[in-house]
């Protein structure tokens, strides 16, 4: 359980955030080009939303973003409007925007900051760090805090607890699960979630059902998108031999809110820890999820 | 005589209105006034001065050159091979630049301007390399576009690998880098390609008379005096460099080289000066106008500049299959 007071400081700043706009924004703030909707995301978290003079296709978080101009997508960008709304700031994500065009607008002496979250910390370094450039460091070291504080409590509350063997199902055809450096794997380590396949080389392995039948999983994450009418998930009930499936402990958390590296993850995280430790509980003790490797 | 003169002044005014048209189109407002003042004398603002010289310039001459090298790289493998259907894409090219392309993403993802193009093209000119050297050991000129077929499917297949133990975004980086563009050229890149498309044309100039004996056969060929393997390989090497080149800056931009110089044969003749002459100016003009629907036709976003020249360039491949069918 969550302390009812971390949760009503953190809704406080949220709405605070929402209503300082107004009040905050002023001519010397700098404009920004915000390249990912994470990033869009984070900029209106520590107060910075109304700095936003272009975007990319698919920042729809808050509901205001959706009005932000287009200047391309995570392919290409479109370099003369960028161009023309001179920004003062461009913040970029390295791995989801094209690296020419990112190369291009240096050279055309436009000034580009990177946001690279990997892990959940790294989200309140950069909620400062965003707060820090565009004229926002007082509600950016607030809502970083608000965050740490929380994940700090998240922790704490589920480190030591008795790992479960979990099978994360990241796509359904081909099956595909997550690794060590990928950003599912940092929910499983937080929910004291064992992932036989963590040590794999690859961060998003393809895998075949057998081996999934070989590592007798506890529980099953299968993520699911509400955008993605048509996304299936596998078909484990052809599977009952897996334990997890004989129990009926699959877990189905919402995809959008566990994928996207903003202040939002975290409560996708308090969720899905919520739920494995519901199931941890029903686990004869005995049923310890161990290294099959 | 005269008829082919006037074909010809009416091919370069196109090339030339080409030009001076597609400065007017881009995502960015600028009257052509403004623009007329940035040409002529001096832009009113620098974000227009940015624009117009930085960007859009370099772009539309960089369409001018690519295409006039990919389509004359394509009627010139066309006439040495005797084959309609040759493309210097079937070789490979894109393929090992795609796998040269892929290992400079996920190596040296921070030195990526110089790498990237310098890396494709080493992965383009392998694969021609390799193919050169498996139709030598055949011993068959019929043999080297199914031997290119298949060091194509060998090197993507190697991509595709390196891609999988690859950060996942590296993989739709090159995905869409092999989908081509025009967006990330400079003048520098002008230079490269226009050096060498001038060293291709002086050549293939000078030695258009002995190409125009290859159309004949090996056998007629041989017997007026020419060295045809040693002429093959020449224009072959030519092809390659050129055609590697352009796939290096702008990416994977197919079928331009297969379909312009069918459609320059029913224009103006099927020699090789007037075909490669004929085929540099439609080529050109054609990629201009390609450009121009990739980089204006969608509000907020490109399309990238290969899938329209393929789309258009499969519906063509089949049209002329059909047209063969009919006269056989």
């Amino acid at each position: 359980m969550i302390k009812a007071k971390h949760l009503f400081a953190y809704a406080v700043l949220l709405l605070a955030s929402t209503f300082s706009h107004a009040s905050e924004q002023s001519s010397t703030k700098p404009s920004i080009l915000a390249l990912a909707p994470h990033i869009v995301e984070m900029l209106y978290d520590v107060g910075a939303g109304e700095q936003i003079i272009g975007t990319t296709e698919h920042a729809d978080y808050p509901e205001a973003a959706k009005k932000i101009p287009r200047i391309g997508n995570y392919v290409r960008l479109q370099i003369e409007r960028v161009i023309e709304l001179q920004p003062d700031i461009i913040i970029a994500w390295k791995s989801g925007n094209p690296s020419d065009d990112l190369q291009r607008l240096a050279q055309l002496g436009f000034t580009i900051i990177y946001s690279q979250p990997n892990t959940f910390n790294d989200i309140a370094k950069e909620l400062r760090y965003f707060g820090k450039v565009t004229g926002n460091e007082q509600q950016g070291e607030q809502v970083a805090k608000a965050f740490e504080q929380q994940l700090a409590h998240i922790e704490s509350t589920y480190k030591g607890k008795e790992k479960i063997t979990t099978f994360y199902e990241l796509w359904s055809r081909p099956l595909t699960t997550v690794a060590k450096n990928s950003w599912p794997q940092e929910f499983l380590t937080t929910c004291a979630a064992y992932n036989p396949f963590e040590q794999v080389a690859t961060p998003y392995p393809q895998i075949s059902v057998e081996q999934v039948l070989a590592m007798s999983v506890q529980l099953i994450i299968q993520p699911l998108s509400v955008n993605q009418t048509e996304r299936e998930g596998f078909n484990w009930q052809d599977w009952p031999v897996i334990p997890a499936v004989k129990n009926k402990r699959i877990l189905q958390p919402n995809a959008d809110a566990l994928h996207r590296m903003t202040t939002r993850s975290l409560t996708a995280l308090k969720e899905l820890c919520a739920e494995i430790d519901s199931i941890r509980i029903t686990l004869p003790k005995t049923a310890k999820g161990t290294n099959t490797k | 005589m005269t008829k082919l003169k006037l074909t010809f002044i009416a091919l370069i005014a196109l090339t030339v209105f080409s030009l001076a048209a597609s400065i007017t189109f881009g995502p960015a407002n600028i009257s052509t006034s403004e623009l007329m003042h940035c040409l002529f004398s001096q832009c009113n603002n620098a974000i227009s001065h940015t624009v117009i010289w930085q960007v859009r310039i370099p772009r539309v001459l960089v369409a001018l050159v690519a295409g006039m090298g990919l389509a004359v790289a394509g009627a010139i493998l066309q006439n040495t091979t005797r084959n309609p259907l040759a493309d210097p894409y079937l070789f490979g090219i894109v393929s090992g630049a795609g796998l040269g392309a892929t290992v400079a993403s996920i190596s040296l993802a921070n030195e990526m301007t110089i790498a990237l193009p310098l890396a494709a093209f080493l992965g383009a000119l392998l694969s021609v390399i390799i193919v050169m050297f498996i139709a030598k050991v055949l011993q068959s000129m019929e043999q080297m576009l199914l031997a290119g077929v298949a060091v194509s499917f060998m090197l993507a297949a190697l991509t595709q690998f390196i891609l999988y133990f690859g950060e996942p975004f590296a993989t739709n980086r090159v995905i869409f880098w092999l989908m081509g563009s025009l967006a990330r050229v400079e003048m520098n890149n002008f230079y490269v390609i226009a050096a060498i498309l001038l060293a291709s044309l002086i050549a293939i100039f000078a030695l258009h008379r002995q190409i125009d004996a290859l159309l004949l056969g090996d056998d007629s060929a041989t017997s007026l005096g020419v060295n045809v393997d040693k002429l093959r390989l020449l224009m072959l090497a030519l092809c390659a460099a050129l055609t590697a080149t352009i796939v290096a800056y702008c990416g994977g931009i197919g079928f331009v080289g297969l379909m312009i110089p069918h459609i320059v044969r029913q224009v103006v003749g099927v020699t090789t000066l007037k075909l490669i002459f004929g085929s540099a100016l439609i080529g050109g003009s054609f990629l201009i106008w390609v450009d121009v629907v990739a980089r204006s036709s969608l509000m907020h976003a490109e399309i990238p500049i290969g899938i329209i020249t393929s789309a258009l360039g499969s519906l063509f491949f089949l049209f002329i299959m059909y047209k063969s069918r009919i006269s056989q």
